[in-house]
């Protein structure tokens, strides 16, 4: 339990967890100079639009570098725990990937399909990747869901969600 | 007598049927979140906001309370039944609650958790009603520096506090209001950070960070090291009225009353919240336990009692610094300021003034929402045993579905899923790399709040900086940050040392345990 000693397997983790400290690194320069370029209006004589930014990105430069350093010295974070969490797994990046390519479908055919069916994709597909068997049962959960909040939030409490060209015509589906 | 008939009066709003069908539908919802893993009321709460903008302020702000505490009960289920203690700051709970049900008393610390969620809540609601007015009387008095300096204690206590590093917790701050100082600024009408993009112009909206941070994100974490197989529930006996054995009750009523004088406090100023509440609560039971301090561990009925309900305290006195200064303390406090504010609510010290009848109507909603939860919770918990055990993979691909719905909700436009989606990203790679995400949601919401806060400061003074620090109350608070700083640091290495030994026995237990549950 100890927080920032190195865990098991912690070699493997080093690059990402570096890779992040960097990034803070680099967030807080990236917003320190791109605040010279904030244009300030007329005459100020107290503090304009550019000052805050400033404290902002120094903030994140200092604690970046300070990150950086102690990644580099091995200090390394406590990945967070949950119940569902396995600490004993490595981290399954298909799985996050395939998880954010659904949600990607998904916005792509919310215009084209209508938002119940594309809820449909995303819950489906999502449940799917997480290991939901047999796949076209949790294509089903994931339809019913789908016409259900589109019956609940878009023709009951009048959110616009676009039923699509299939249900087009049918009064309860429309916000 | 002003503020009990002010009060009254909210009574009398809430107990309309329909006020009353809100503040249920809002325990309900609340609980339900509370007890499944991976969802927090933070998170439920901002993805309601886009849902609720049909509904009157009221109305949305009842069923806001309902869930904020219904969350607060509900997670005390989970870490009781399930056989894996949850998050860290329900640890001590986890391990005790959980050594009970193990035990046979599960029944018992289910009981003795709800109930003195019920008596803490009921009297740090009584607590906030007389609190909130004399805060608020004083807090009109403060200038611009002095809520400058406050909000400058938030951000580093939130910063260095709510989490396990205090360089990660920075970070994450640092993020936030970087995120928050997006669009155009509001003093001068210029665009910051925008990249030419018309869309960044009206600035990211928070619900689309919150959610993105807390319901996809964690659906992404917890789905790369996913726990297979299925969720095994420690049973629990049928018949709740014979839950608190005459024994229990005794010795659980002085532990939720300590538990609520540490917890109320505690929660009201900025200092971790309820986190540092219910280890201060554990550690106080420990040491006064006397001779039945070798249970502690084992399965302490105490050890359940005073952290229940030294989280539920916890909570109500967040409000109070919530509702008279406007200061958010917790993510979860965050989100309720940004709800006030989609409906035109500032949240300060002229709130009780201005938006009386609203304010006491939320005050009235949580008193008559405890005596829902604790009504509901008992008899109800076979449903919410039949609710833990939902598949994991329904689960967390229902979060994501209405993560997604909560965010096109807000303009219909497909752009703010792909916005989700990339936040989803970065709180993913923030769990996986022990960089806590709430203090980001709170320096998004709490940072433009402090520029306008600054720059009017300065325009006061003309630009002297030594403005900021000469008031004595910005002096105090500047001082204060080094107290409370120290002090929380100090708590956390001893909470994880307890933690630890904690731990230990956990193990040991676990080692043993799993050919008696077959048994079962």
């Amino acid at each position: 339990m100890a927080p920032e000693a190195a865990t098991p397997g912690g070699s493997a983790r080093r690059p990402g967890e570096l890779v992040l400290a960097l990034a803070t690194l680099a967030l807080g320069v990236f917003v320190v100079v791109q605040a010279g370029s904030i244009s300030v209006p007329g005459s100020t004589n107290t503090l304009g639009p550019r000052a805050f930014p400033y404290l902002v990105g120094a903030m994140a430069a200092v604690v970046g570098a300070v990150l950086v350093v102690a990644v580099l010295r091995g200090r390394y974070g406590q990945e967070e725990g949950g119940e569902d969490v396995d600490p004993g797994v490595s981290t399954d990046w298909l799985t996050v990937g395939l998880l954010c390519a659904v949600l990607v479908v998904h916005v792509f055919t919310i215009n084209l399909i209508g938002w119940p069916f594309a809820a449909a994709i995303l819950f489906g597909g999502a449940s799917v990747v997480l290991g939901a068997r047999p796949w076209w049962r949790a294509a089903l959960v994931g339809l019913v869901l789908g016409l259900l909040i589109q019956v609940l939030f878009g023709g009951l409490l009048g959110l616009s969600l676009p039923p699509g060209p299939l249900l087009e015509g049918v009064a309860i589906f429309r916000g | 007598m002003d503020n009990l008939s002010a009060l009254l009066e909210g009574f009398a709003t809430v107990a309309q049927p329909l006020y009353l069908l809100y503040a249920l539908f809002g325990v309900f919802v609340g609980t339900a979140v509370g007890v499944l893993p991976g969802i927090g009321p933070a998170m439920t709460i901002a993805l309601l906001l886009p849902l609720t903008y049909s509904l009157e302020p009221t109305a949305a702000i009842i069923v806001f309370a309902g869930i904020y505490y219904g969350g607060m009960y509900g997670g005390s289920t989970t870490s009781i039944l399930l056989n894996t203690p949850g998050e860290s700051s329900s640890i001590v709970t986890a391990i005790e609650g959980n050594k009970m049900a193990r035990a046979g008393r599960g029944a018992a610390a289910l009981a003795t958790a709800a109930i003195g969620s019920f008596v803490a809540g009921s009297i740090a609601t009584v607590a906030l009603t007389f609190v909130a007015p004399v805060v608020a009387r004083w807090a009109v008095r403060l200038g611009e520096p002095d809520y400058f300096a406050l909000m400058v204690v938030a951000f580093i206590t939130v910063g260095a506090l709510l989490g396990s590093s205090v360089p990660r917790g920075l970070a994450s701050l640092s993020l936030g209001l970087f995120l928050g100082l997006v669009g155009t600024d509001t003093l001068t009408g210029q665009q910051r950070f925008t990249f030419g993009v018309p869309a960044l112009a009206d600035g990211i909206d928070v619900v689309v960070v919150a959610v993105g941070l807390f319901a996809v994100g964690e659906a992404l974490y917890v789905g790369s090291r996913l726990r297979h197989g299925p969720v095994r529930v420690i049973p629990v006996e049928k018949g709740w009225r014979t839950w608190m054995k005459p024994a229990d009750w005794r010795r659980s009523w002085k532990p939720w009353l300590r538990g609520t004088a540490i917890g109320f406090p505690v929660g009201t100023i900025p200092a971790g919240g309820a986190d540092v509440a219910t280890f201060l609560s554990y550690a106080a039971e420990r040491r006064l336990a006397g001779p039945r301090r070798d249970e502690f561990g084992r399965g302490a009925i105490e050890g359940v009692a005073g952290p229940e309900a030294a989280n539920n305290a916890a909570a109500s006195g967040v409000l109070v610094p919530l509702l008279t200064l406007g200061l958010p303390t917790t993510a979860t406090a965050a989100i309720i300021i940004v709800a006030f504010q989609s409906y035109g609510i500032q949240p300060g010290p002229l709130l009780l003034q201005s938006e009386s009848s609203l304010v006491w109507a939320l005050v009235a909603s949580l008193y008559i929402g405890n005596l829902m939860l604790v009504v509901l919770n008992l008899p109800l918990v076979g449903m919410w045993v039949r609710v833990l055990q939902i598949p994991r993979h329904y689960l967390y691909a229902g979060i994501i579905l209405f993560g997604a719905l909560g965010s096109y909700a807000l303009n219909f436009s497909p752009i703010d899923v792909l916005m989700l989606l990339a936040i989803g990203l970065v709180g993913f790679f923030m769990r996986r790399y022990g960089y806590p995400v709430a203090p980001m949601v709170v320096g998004m919401i709490l940072g433009p709040m402090a520029e306008d806060r600054l720059r009017r400061s300065l325009a006061i003074s003309q630009g002297d900086l030594t403005y900021l620090v000469t008031s004595p109350f910005a002096a105090f608070a500047y001082a204060a940050i080094v107290v409370i700083v120290a002090a929380g640091l100090w708590l956390r290495r001893r909470e994880r040392r307890v933690n630890a030994e904690l731990e230990q026995l956990a193990e040991d237990v676990r080692a043993a345990a799993p050919t008696q549950e077959v048994n079962r």
